[in-house]
């Protein structure tokens, strides 16, 4: 189980006059169960990105707190860690070395022995259909199988909560299918995932349940039917524009 | 927490002697580029004092009435000189002056007039000789015109010593080693301390030059070379702790440094022979110098904190720095400064000053200038590593402080 509760982010710059503090997440509070896929949705700025940097531990909230199990992200940063797998669209692998190599440096780093490593190599390898391409320097692969490779080592340590902030950006469709496949049948194992994306046909596709975010605060929570039902709104998108386009005629009005 | 370290800096190392370019960087060029610059400084040396030496200086001579015996004693000995002579007249002398501004001419020597009478009545001769000191082949005949006027002064001073009925060793009320025996040698040096001294004025300006240089090609990029790619923050949300993280960068760029030392100094020694010509005939050889066990063990105590101590130094700019190209704007100062110790090491005589043997890198710097000379005392020794780990280990916790801080690390 997955629990945020109250956390926020400032973020501060300038001195003296020039001060000024930036409220990226406002007393968010939200909760995933195992097998569930949660969608964090939002425009740009609405803090999506700094509420799964907070998750991932790389930022320090500035209140609140998050827990997987008895661990929590203030205290408990090392094993809070061990717990998720993290990737966002900026998290680059060093193009120098191949995803075989980058994969056993990964699963050492995560306290895994050698046969461990080899075991979940296989398996993550077929299921990303990675073969081909395994022993080749990273920079010298397209940039669907960078993000294959990307998605692969985040998870080589097989964690229960899996944070995603745009998986499929920038992939063709065939990348970004066999992607999201692999992330359902994840969840179908049991596992948490988190995923963050513009792409409501995407996130309608796939999440069980939806968090909003706008400038952030989170003005949503459910099910799509949850949050549709008795309002004006049909779909994900509706929902979407009305919070980001509050004068606009696509979206329309929740009762 | 060492586990993490040692895999961390195993990939580090992988990449170092895996990649051509940086292995290049790091060991060959060092190797190639010393004794290609040494011979090429020390062959261009050579060459231009064997110029010097056998140019054919252009001197006017300028002589007011008189003459004699005594100025064609000092003619004569000008004439044994590898130089081209003329005369000419008083009146010329503003344009000749003009002509030795110009490097027409090396030197324009004027001679008093009646000098026969001046030393029959010991009258001090007054020469005027007019040269350009931004010439050098006008510096070469000033100094061989004063030798060779010095001599013929000596030879008029010892007639008139003779004339008076006296010996001339009363002009000496000294010699020194004239009655030495053949086998006697006056130098009593060690056997090869005169290279060592030698050596102990370059090597540790060299060895902390190398060691900055080479922390600086790994170390830069190890933190704010990561940063810049993006590759940072995956290592981050592992498992891994970030004392681990510095701990395992740190030793990897530390390896990078003393190998790239060692290759240069590899570098230097063969270097060497070209290193003599440079500075001259010592007498020394470097053959002759060999290193014993405990001046051996020395060296490394010193030299291995101080490449801790220089790596963790520029870890902490490489962890502050936003990307690559901010850090070697940050690092450079500290180069410089470092430079400015190493060459002040160099200057600094067999007693350097107390403050030296307090001051971090400093200390290390004097000590392996006793250790080369082999005269170094172990309480020297002693305290230089521990100030250099001392330094270390504040500048590690800084490093570990920043990398805590998330305003530092991904510049919020």
């Amino acid at each position: 189980m997955l629990r945020v509760e109250n956390l926020s982010k400032e973020f501060h710059s300038g001195r003296g006059k020039n001060a000024k503090t930036v409220q990226a997440v406002k007393n968010l509070s939200f909760q995933c169960k195992p097998g569930e896929i949660y969608g964090l949705l939002g425009p740009n700025g609405a803090g999506k990105t700094t509420t799964l940097r907070c998750l991932s531990t790389l930022i320090k909230p500035t209140s609140g707190n998050a827990w997987i199990d008895q661990f929590n992200v203030l205290d408990h940063g090392q094993m809070f860690r061990s717990k998720i797998g993290f990737l966002t669209s900026d998290m680059k692998l060093d193009g120098y070395f191949s995803p075989d190599y980058m994969m056993n440096w990964f699963g050492r780093l995560n306290k895994m022995q050698d046969s461990e490593i080899e075991q979940r190599k296989e398996k993550l390898f077929v299921d990303l259909k990675m073969t081909d391409f395994i022993h080749k320097k990273i920079d010298e692969l397209s940039s669907g199988m960078k993000q294959k490779t990307a998605v692969a080592i985040s998870l080589i340590h097989d964690p229960d909560v899996i944070i995603f902030d745009e998986p499929t950006n920038g992939l063709d469709i065939v990348t970004s299918k066999s992607v999201t496949d692999f992330l359902v049948s994840r969840a179908e194992s049991g596992k948490i995932v988190i995923l963050s994306t513009h792409n409501m046909t995407i996130a309608e596709k796939l999440c069980d349940r939806f968090g909003i975010l706008v400038e952030g605060e989170l003005k949503e929570e459910g099910t799509l039917s949850g949050i549709i039902q008795g309002s004006d709104w049909d779909n994900l998108e509706d929902v979407f524009f009305s919070y980001i386009m509050p004068d606009s005629t696509v979206g329309g009005e929740h009762v | 927490m060492f586990r993490d370290s040692v895999i961390i800096m195993r990939k580090e190392m992988r990449r170092m002697f895996t990649d051509r370019r940086l292995l290049f960087m790091l060991v060959v060029l060092p190797l190639v580029m010393l004794p290609l610059m040494y011979s090429f400084m020390g062959k261009a040396n050579k060459t231009r004092m064997a110029e010097i030496n056998s140019y054919s200086s252009r001197i006017t001579v300028c002589q007011g009435q008189g003459g004699g015996e005594v100025s064609d004693l000092f003619l004569e000995s000008l004439s044994m000189l590898n130089a081209h002579i003329e005369t000419s007249d008083l009146e010329q002398i503003d344009s000749l002056k003009q002509r030795v501004i110009d490097k027409d001419i090396e030197l324009l020597i004027v001679m008093p007039g009646d000098m026969n009478g001046d030393i029959l009545d010991n009258t001090v001769l007054n020469f005027s000789i007019f040269y350009n000191s931004t010439g050098d082949y006008s510096n070469y005949a000033f100094d061989q015109v004063r030798s060779s006027f010095s001599a013929v002064n000596d030879a008029i001073v010892r007639l008139r010593i003779l004339e008076m009925g006296m010996s001339e060793d009363m002009l000496k009320a000294y010699t020194i080693n004239k009655f030495l025996a053949a086998d006697e040698i006056s130098d009593l040096a060690e056997e090869g301390s005169v290279m060592g001294k030698l050596i102990g004025v370059m090597m540790p300006f060299f060895i902390v030059i190398y060691l900055f240089a080479n922390s600086m090609k790994v170390g830069l990029d190890s933190v704010a070379g990561e940063k810049e790619r993006g590759t940072l923050a995956m290592l981050l949300v592992n498992q891994v702790s970030r004392l681990s993280i510095v701990l395992g960068k740190m030793i990897s760029v530390m390896v990078a440094a003393i190998v790239g030392a060692v290759s240069s100094a590899i570098g230097l020694k063969i270097a060497s022979r070209y290193l003599i010509d440079m500075v001259g005939d010592s007498g020394a050889s470097i053959s002759e110098y060999t290193m014993g066990t405990t001046a051996i063990l020395q060296f490394s105590i010193i030299v291995i904190p101080l490449a801790i101590l220089i790596s963790s130094l520029v870890l902490v700019v490489s962890t502050f720095a936003r990307n690559v190209k901010e850090g070697q704007g940050m690092i450079m100062p500290v180069y410089i400064a470092v430079m400015v110790m190493g060459v002040t090491t160099m200057q600094t005589g067999d007693v350097p000053p107390e403050w030296m043997r307090m001051a971090p890198v400093f200390n290390s710097l004097v000590v392996l200038k006793d250790i080369f000379m082999q005269n170094a005392l172990w309480s020297n020794v002693i305290f230089s590593l521990a100030t250099s780990l001392v330094v270390s280990a504040l500048l590690i916790f800084v490093t570990l402080r920043m990398f805590n801080d998330e305003r530092v690390l991904f510049r919020i």
